[in-house]
């Protein structure tokens, strides 16, 4: 009896898996099927010209920006999970905050802050936009760092430090290895999305390979040899994955479940001092000033009557900019979830199939929102929907692009998160008879909600800035904020994109904010 | 041009058309019923890669006709390949493009109707719209030399010059990325050789150029002092001297002696599968008519139709000869001038 249901239900558990996979990485496998004609002519005169170059350029990049993420997104993780000082709570809300501000319109607002220090010449530099990106990327690494520390055990830390482990022996032996995995996981988004950059690398004129895989379409119309190369680049994004894979593996330790959770040390006078400053700089850098850039721009339009030039005005676009925001979150982080659930402990080939579903993330913004069209239309075609309804310009449509470009942030904040979840509770519901499905809703949802909550906010703030998927695909007259903003941004009307970019960075600190209460409220819960 | 054909890989995507609806089914609740259009009559649905005060000029159009305009914005290639895929599906009647190797690509690619209207062909100039008018220049743009009126004296006088040693370091040019960087290159290698376009190319990635990926912002460059040369669109100038008739720059036509200014167009077309075709040429005939000065106007360019007198910012600069012969040759040109402007290492 019993084997045999354990079968069935493993059928079950494969059939998810490769029905979602296959659901949101269609549109990108779509493409890669021009490589069945490989465009060698465009490859080699690539090679001789500009491939080199964008390699090396993008590798350097890549290294320098995740490097940097993780250190800053580390460090004030554990500034703000082990010290209590003044403004803690706002503070590590206010770090996540960078978040919300979209690349391209943080990327310009850096090249013309930044310009005024080093010159118009000297602002184009691959150092100066390894910053740009590093001060708004680091809150990937900062958040899921933040909840690894906020899991890691009191007792462990205790034990650390009366086997004579300072503070800081403390930290790199025993909760920077703990924390391994989630802090991984941060910087795997900080390089898919490094990857995938093209508004930021393309203002400080540094020419990565998403940027060729625009310069080889937009300038040649030759859609099949881009995807070529994007796909390649793809392959490049799975392979670190593969990478960050075999550095969480052996960082699979979690609190037992009765040891209680990691209490902040209340700092001397002096410690609040250096906590404080360090907390401002970065604030200041990555917040502060662009937000304040931001509202002078603003202001600067509504005195020359230029701010609200579109149609239907900023509660238009800023309820459809919500109205997107929340089914997209919602569908991505309940498929991304089952998804999380499904792949854990089925081995390693789930998970590797599971790996193929963030193939949207690991490509240029510009080609996924094709292959959607594509996928789209193909369903479109076949005239299978009621009413000759289609799906290309549809709300539907839309939000299942959206769910292809973004699902890889839900499934791998929750995979990372499930990994921490103590396995001996996971294994005694089972041998006590739980179904798997049981097990996951009491035990393993639960256990992982700090991820998930987590997960959630990033997928929030992602929606909510995306640009060209929302572009090709939104229905008639459903414009958003960003797309507001790209109107004015590509005609070089700046202050005319800062009323819109404003809401949207708002609205995106008010999501993280409101999650991070959530995340606080939980962790009170457990302790 | 395009080996990438979307409707060969059948058995593929029929499968994932089946996964993709069972997976709809499952969570496709959040969303509603929408826009899959009103029935045809007076409506006409615009794809535009041009979206610099449109809003105002199809307003116009529907005030005048009656006839409701419905457009989606956003970039030229992304719009045509959404256009390739949807085939006879499409609800775009017309597509509209911001300059012409984009609207030539989707000639290229069979998408585009041939449209017998006697208005549409005494309007616009025959170099200005296809050979099988399968699409229309609706506005030219013509991409100049711009110098400092504070620092320079001797302007250059063709592209050629641009590339002369003594604007080393001074030089601000728009990078290879952008379309009218290739389309400027595509239109020298149909007016002086593909050797010789390749020589003015390389003197001018040998001035090191800076390149800014905005014809505004080199503008304004040139303000700051940090270019006193540069190659930009005629009409950013005509929009910053609307807002401050003292902006310091001045405009040299190049090419007077020889071919003439390189132009460029915007252009607009009615689409193979239109649904609303009548509404389409209807349209189409107002923008090249009618609305030409309106058009235009929005974007202080040049209008398609020589006899419509320019915005009044735009005669101030004085008549020109522009590079009408090459219009058409601008897509067909495109990939080799990429492929010119890879080999020299133009950023």
């Amino acid at each position: 009896m019993r084997p045999m249901r354990l079968k069935l239900g493993d059928m079950f558990g494969w059939a998810t898996i490769l029905g979602i996979v296959a659901l949101v990485a269609s549109p990108v496998l779509v493409l890669a099927w021009s490589w069945r004609d490989p465009s060698g002519d465009v490859w080699a005169e690539l090679w001789r010209t500009r491939l080199p170059g964008m390699i090396s350029t993008t590798a350097i990049l890549l290294i320098a920006v995740v490097g940097g993420t993780v250190v800053l997104g580390t460090s004030l993780a554990w500034l703000v999970s082990a010290f209590h000082f003044p403004g803690r709570r706002v503070v590590g809300w206010l770090l996540v905050t960078p978040l919300a501000i979209p690349g391209y319109i943080g990327g310009f607002v850096w090249l013309d802050t930044l310009s005024n220090v080093v010159g118009a010449r000297g602002v184009r530099s691959l150092w100066l936009c390894a910053l740009v990106l590093i001060v708004s990327l680091y809150p990937y690494v900062f958040l899921f760092a933040r909840a690894a520390f906020a899991d890691q055990g009191a007792d462990t830390l205790a034990a650390a430090r009366s086997l004579g482990l300072g503070s800081w022996g403390a930290f790199f032996q025993v909760s920077l290895p703990m924390a391994r995995p989630a802090i991984a996981a941060g910087a795997a988004l900080v390089a898919m999305e490094t990857l995938t950059d093209i508004g930021t690398v393309r203002l400080f004129n540094v020419s990565t390979l998403s940027d060729g895989v625009m310069r080889v379409w937009f300038g040649t119309g030759d859609l099949g040899a881009a995807t070529e190369l994007a796909s390649a680049l793809t392959g490049a994004a799975l392979l670190l994955i593969a990478c960050e894979r075999l550095l969480r593996r052996g960082g699979r330790q979690s609190r037992a479940s009765a040891e209680k959770v990691m209490s902040p040390r209340t700092l001397t006078v002096f410690g609040n001092a250096v906590v404080l400053s360090v907390v401002v700089v970065v604030l200041t850098i990555a917040v502060v000033i662009p937000v304040a850039r931001l509202i002078n721009w603003s202001i600067e339009s509504n005195r020359a009557g230029t701010a609200l030039t579109v149609a239907g005005g900023i509660r238009h676009h800023a309820g459809n900019t919500l109205m997107l925001m929340a089914a997209a979150t919602v569908t991505a982080i309940v498929i991304g979830t089952i998804l999380a659930l499904v792949v854990a402990h089925r081995g390693r080939l789930a998970r590797l199939a599971g790996r193929v579903s963030t193939v949207g993330y690991a490509m240029p913004g510009p080609v996924v929102a094709v292959g959607a069209v594509v996928m789209l239309a193909a369903v479109d075609r076949r005239d299978v929907l009621p009413d000759s309804f289609l799906l290309v310009g549809s709300v539907i449509g839309l939000v299942y692009a959206l769910v292809v470009r973004f699902i890889a942030v839900g499934y791998q904040g929750v995979e990372a998160s499930l990994e921490r979840v103590p396995q001996p509770a996971v294994e005694s519901a089972r041998v006590l008879g739980a179904g798997r499905m049981r097990t996951a809703f009491t035990i393993e949802v639960p256990a992982a909600r700090f991820g998930i909550l987590a997960a959630t906010a990033l997928l929030a703030v992602d929606i909510t800035k995306e640009l060209p998927i929302t572009l090709l695909l939104r229905p008639f007259g459903v414009d958003t904020l960003s797309v507001w903003v790209w109107q004015a941004t590509s005609e070089s009307l700046w202050a005319q994109a800062a009323v819109p970019s404003l809401v949207m960075v708002f609205m995106g600190m008010f999501s993280v904010g409101l999650l991070l209460v959530a995340l606080e409220r939980g962790a009170e819960l457990v302790s | 041009m395009s080996k990438f054909n979307f409707r060969s890989s059948k058995i593929g995507t029929s499968l994932i058309a089946a996964t993709l609806l069972v997976g709809l089914a499952a969570c496709g609740s959040s969303s509603e019923d929408s826009s899959t259009g009103e029935e045809s009559g007076g409506q006409v649905t615009v794809y535009t890669g041009r979206h610099y005060g449109i809003e105002t000029v199809f307003d116009e159009f529907t005030a005048e006709t009656g006839i409701e305009v419905r457009f989606t914005t956003g970039s030229d290639p992304e719009l045509r390949a959404r256009l390739e895929a949807e085939g006879e599906n499409t609800p775009a009647d017309i597509i509209m493009t911001a300059d012409a190797a984009n609207i030539a690509l989707s000639a290229e690619a069979g998408l585009l109707a041939s449209i017998d209207s006697d208005v549409l062909t005494e309007a616009i100039p025959e170099d200005l719209r296809a050979a099988d008018n399968s699409w229309f220049a609706l506005s030219r743009r013509l991409r100049v030399i711009m110098t400092s009126s504070e620092r320079v004296t001797d302007a250059p006088q063709t592209y050629a010059e641009v590339g002369d040693p003594k604007w080393k370091g001074k030089l601000c040019l728009r990078p290879s990325t952008h379309p009218y960087t290739q389309s400027l290159v595509a239109g020298l290698i149909n007016t002086l050789g593909e050797d010789d376009t390749r020589t003015i190319v390389d003197s001018w990635v040998a001035n090191d150029p800076l390149y800014i990926n905005s014809d505004t912002d080199i503008l304004k460059a040139i303000q700051a002092g940090d270019c006193d040369v540069a190659l930009a669109n005629s009409y950013y100038l005509g929009r910053l001297l609307s807002d401050d008739a003292e902006f310091p720059v001045n405009l040299t036509w190049p090419e007077q002696a020889g071919a003439g200014a390189h132009l460029n167009i915007s252009a607009a077309a009615v689409t193979a599968n239109a649904p609303n075709r009548s509404a389409a040429v209807a349209l189409l005939e107002w923008l090249a008519t009618k609305g030409q000065k309106s058009f235009s106007d929005a974007n202080n360019e040049f209008p398609a139709d020589p006899r419509v007198e320019p915005k009044a910012v735009l005669v101030g600069f004085g008549t020109f000869t522009a590079d009408t012969k090459s219009v058409r040759e601008l897509g067909r040109l495109n990939p080799q001038a990429v492929e010119l402007l890879s080999a020299a290492g133009y950023e």
